[in-house]
């Protein structure tokens, strides 16, 4: 009977603690998985919406966040110019202003308004009618659509609020051309689009050719196309989704990193804690057994690998239930954290990883070897005829 | 970022204070030298405040003459004195981010941020804050102030939405990882308090074979599981307050701020004592019952 | 091991066993000469505490003694490291002890390959093995059975079945009807006689008068030292 056999014997004479200390790995492995997926998951999560929008560069007038530093001013043409650079596919600019729509019965919906400039590509995808094509069309999102009973055809009346002056704008109507679907759409967020003509009617003028921000897709090779835009012009800030997110990792994402590393130590500490004791434990049930084997002539390596052993059958079972486990508890925990104000629909906080997982394994092999390690010893210097001799007496 | 347009909260957006605060980084640079040769001539400026980081970061301190224009371009600098430098108040909101402010008296930010040609008086503030004698008055006194001054919006800070409303998400986060580790530890506890037990399986069984009832045995074991638990509850609270001191020095070091990250308040503490010690009694008294009703000669027999 | 009557299995030469305790040294086993030949059939008696359990460690190279030579089979294991020894006992030497120590969560018959298993023994040679054993104790039909299943005086016959698994040349036995009541303390006994009757040499040690008087020779221990000799 080899030591894994020995081992797994060893536990199911004791059911009852090993399927708790199992259950118990399977638990805390479950946690350890899931703060593995956060700490890179919302950089992954963004990083795939960035790069699933089709623009891999961003620019704006100044290193601020689009819509809280000044607009790019003539920004159709400075979308031209850009886009005529070799390195650059396409290029699209858009502005955000807010706007309330008046739904038939008079009542209001709050909803954001944006303006996108003509080009190849835009950062939306047409869901039911079709594209803008005329001045007056607009796209809004399902919610809107929902929401004020709109469909492809229907007239849209809207006042937007464009600066931060106190004024009342006119209101316009606008046709609606289609629904689509706006990857950084937050929940229950109702948004409409149309041509950066549209904004500047709705604006009452205001801000006319400004665009808050310029999306750019390069050939294939972001940082060369962010070069040659900042040779061609460099009064404007370029920033690659790469860079972007670097940003986002050193500011608002840093929270969830941070929590993630606490909460993986602890759970680690935590699981190595308790699998030591429950080994040191059961070990010290059984000393006069293990006096008697080696007594009997049983190795010093074989005694200690049965308890080695034990320590991978309970972390190694327990830490495959986990998995399952933790794909639940990520998506529970999901649930709450989306309800964040002002995460996108599309975005997730736990974000299966192969390398969090090869992680998880690799922590919970260490954890395996480190909880074994002082029953290990106890049995590896374990006196045979001291020990003996006090079963007797005892 | 692209596709969505950023929703603005509940205070309207600030673009020229948000430009005069961009606009101080490109401008303190470069006014350093030009603030030492006019603090020769020690001419009397309007004073500012700096935060402590954006002083620590541009090299400044009280004494020093810095530029503050309110656009990118520099246009319109004027120059100012810095009377102090000051700790401004950590905003978990702004975690990761160095807050690179500058304080000015509300007449010389006006004055900075009017645009040519408008009128003195015209300009506008965005919001202000007012401190009431008894804070429990906070929503009577903003009803009054809205029933009054239809021109503004009044709330009590507490109702404040938007950041808020993220903190009760992260509370809700809080609160499921710390079931899950509840859930994690009974399991252990369990099986930890059953092999405990079972050591003793022997003079339990001796005990029931001389005639002492179950239920002796189970409130003897209750009260002993009682005390280790509540000294155990006790000893992971000291722990729990050492953790505290060292995740608060470490973050606050790690982000230059201070703000408190881990908080022990005494309600903290007493729902981590109740849920602690009835789970740690609860787990003995359910191991040594499954050994209860075992056969006593059974249990007496090594 | 095959060994002829009259070989020398083990041999000691002015051993002493002494431990540190904190109240002072004391001194188990005082300077004892002995060989234990093949064959021989010995018992070990004294009164509690005269360092007998001692001596049966030294001469089983559980322990070793603090001075003096210890030579088993020819070769001198006084000073051997663990390794070495563990070997030794694994391969030439069988113990039987008084509290049975037999593995709980392993079948009789597992017990009894567990040793063979060990020496490296191919699966079904040390199955073969253990059914042989357990028939010649006398428990063919309960080989499945688990310790917990068995009486006392079955616990004690698989152990001695355990002992012999790598056919040692030397069966020590350590008290082995203590736990045990008469009528089966003397089925142990006759058993223990067989196994010497089959070649193994045997050293027991024993409070038991009945079980030292079937050894032919008896050693008696008093303050670590032999005592007197009885041949029979």
């Amino acid at each position: 009977m080899n030591a894994l056999a020995f081992a797994w014997r060893s536990l199911v004479r004791q059911p009852a603690r090993a399927v708790l200390g199992v259950l118990g790995v399977a638990a805390v492995g479950a946690l350890l998985l899931d703060m593995l997926l956060l700490s890179e998951g919302l950089v992954s999560s963004m990083r795939d919406l960035l790069d699933h929008s089709g623009f891999d560069l961003r620019i704006t007038a100044t290193d601020s966040r689009p819509g809280a530093g000044p607009r790019i001013e003539a920004a159709a043409r400075a979308a031209a110019e850009i886009a005529a650079l070799p390195s650059v596919r396409s290029a699209v600019a858009l502005r955000f202003v807010d706007a309330r729509v008046e739904r038939a019965d008079g009542t209001i919906i709050e909803a954001a308004l944006q303006g996108v400039s003509e080009g190849p590509a835009r950062p939306l995808t047409v869901l039911r009618g079709r594209e803008i094509q005329q001045p007056g069309d607009v796209l809004v999102n399902e919610t809107l659509a929902r929401d004020a009973g709109l469909a492809p055809g229907s007239p849209l009346v809207l006042r937007a609020a464009c600066t931060s002056d106190a004024e009342i704008l006119p209101r316009i109507t606008v046709t609606v051309s289609g629904t689509a679907e706006f990857p950084f759409e937050t929940p229950g967020e109702s948004i409409v689009a149309g041509s950066l003509g549209t904004l500047d009617e709705a604006c009452g003028q205001s801000g006319a050719g400004e665009a808050d921000l310029v999306l750019v897709a390069s050939q294939g090779d972001a940082a060369a196309a962010a070069a040659a835009i900042q040779a061609a012009r460099p009064d404007l800030h370029t920033v690659t989704n790469d860079e972007l997110i670097g940003q986002f990792q050193a500011s608002g994402f840093t929270y969830f990193r941070q929590i993630g590393a606490v909460l993986t130590t602890v759970t680690v500490t935590f699981a190595l804690l308790l699998i030591t004791v429950l080994l040191t434990v059961s070990v010290n049930q059984r000393l006069g057994q293990i006096a008697a084997l080696r007594a009997l002539g049983l190795s010093r390596r074989r005694v200690v690998s049965d308890v080695f052993f034990e320590s991978v059958l309970i972390v190694g079972i327990g830490g495959a239930l986990s998995l399952p486990l933790g794909i639940l508890l990520a998506r529970w925990l999901d649930g709450i954290l989306k309800r964040m104000p002002g995460i996108p629909v599309d975005m997730h906080f736990f974000v299966f990883d192969p390398a969090a997982l090869a992680m998880h394994a690799l922590l919970l092999a260490v954890t395996a070897l480190a909880a074994a390690l002082y029953p290990m010893q106890l049995v590896a210097r374990l006196p045979i005829v001291t020990t003996l001799r006090n079963e007797v007496v005892s | 970022m692209n596709g969505s347009p950023p929703r603005r909260a509940a205070a309207p957006w600030r673009p020229r204070q948000a430009t005069a605060r961009t606009a101080v980084v490109l401008a303190i640079a470069a006014s350093a030298s030009l603030g030492l040769v006019s603090g020769a001539q020690e001419p009397v400026l309007p004073e500012v405040l700096l935060s402590r980081q954006l002083a620590a970061a541009e090299g400044l301190q009280p004494g020093d003459v810095v530029q503050l224009a309110p656009d990118a371009d520099g246009a319109g600098t004027r120059p100012f004195r810095v009377a102090g430098i000051y700790e401004p108040v950590p905003d978990p909101a702004q975690l990761g981010s160095l807050p690179r402010n500058v304080r000015l008296h509300l007449p010389d930010l006006l004055e900075l941020t009017r645009r040519p040609g408008a009128p003195v008086g015209t300009e506008h503030v965005a919001t202000i804050n007012i401190a009431v004698r008894d804070p429990a008055d906070a929503e009577r006194v903003a009803e009054e102030i809205n029933r009054r001054m239809p021109g503004v919006a009044a709330r009590p800070a507490a109702d404040a939405t938007g950041s808020a409303a993220t903190f009760r998400v992260l509370q809700r986060f809080h609160l499921a990882i710390a079931l899950v580790t509840i859930v994690a530890s009974t399991v252990f506890l369990l099986a930890l308090t059953i092999m405990l037990v079972d050591e003793r399986r022997e003079t339990v069984g001796v005990l029931r074979l001389i005639g002492l009832p179950v239920r002796r045995i189970l409130v003897q074991v209750s009260l002993e599981g009682l005390l280790i638990a509540g000294a155990g509850g006790l000893f992971g609270l000291g722990l729990a307050v050492m953790s505290e001191a060292l995740i608060n020095a470490y973050f606050q070091w790690r982000y230059d701020t201070a703000l408190l990250f881990v908080r022990i308040t005494p309600s903290v503490a007493a729902t981590a004592l109740v849920i602690a010690v009835p789970l740690g009694a609860a787990a003995t008294v359910a191991a040594s019952w499954a050994l209860m009703r075992r056969n006593a000669l059974r249990l007496a027999r090594r | 091991m095959s060994a002829h009557a009259g070989d020398i299995i083990v041999q000691a030469a002015g051993v002493s066993r002494v431990f540190r305790m904190p109240a002072g040294p004391v001194t188990a086993v005082d300077d004892v000469t002995l060989q234990i030949a093949a064959r021989e059939h010995m018992a070990i008696r004294g009164p509690s505490g005269c360092g007998k359990s001692t001596l049966l460690h030294i001469l089983g190279c559980v322990d070793t003694p603090t001075s003096g030579t210890l030579r088993f089979g020819g070769r001198d294991v006084s000073r051997l490291p663990d390794a070495e020894r563990s070997l030794l006992r694994l391969r030439s030497v069988g113990f039987v002890f008084q509290r049975f120590f037999l593995l709980p969560m392993l079948t009789a018959a597992e017990n009894v390959e567990l040793p063979q298993a060990e020496a490296g023994v191919a699966r079904r040679e040390r199955q073969r093995r253990s059914r042989e054993l357990l028939e010649f104790v006398g428990l063919g039909r309960r080989a499945d059975h688990r310790p917990s299943q068995l009486s006392g005086g079955e616990m004690q016959r698989v152990a001695i079945a355990r002992a012999l698994a790598n056919r040692p040349g030397l069966l020590l036995a350590d008290e082995p009807t203590g736990e045990l009541d008469g009528a089966t303390g003397e089925q142990i006994a006759q058993l223990l006689d067989r196994v010497n009757a089959d070649g193994t040499a045997l050293v027991i040690v024993t409070h038991d008068e009945a079980l030292a008087g079937r050894a032919r020779r008896i050693l008696s221990m008093r303050d670590g030292r032999i005592d007197r000799e009885t041949r029979r």
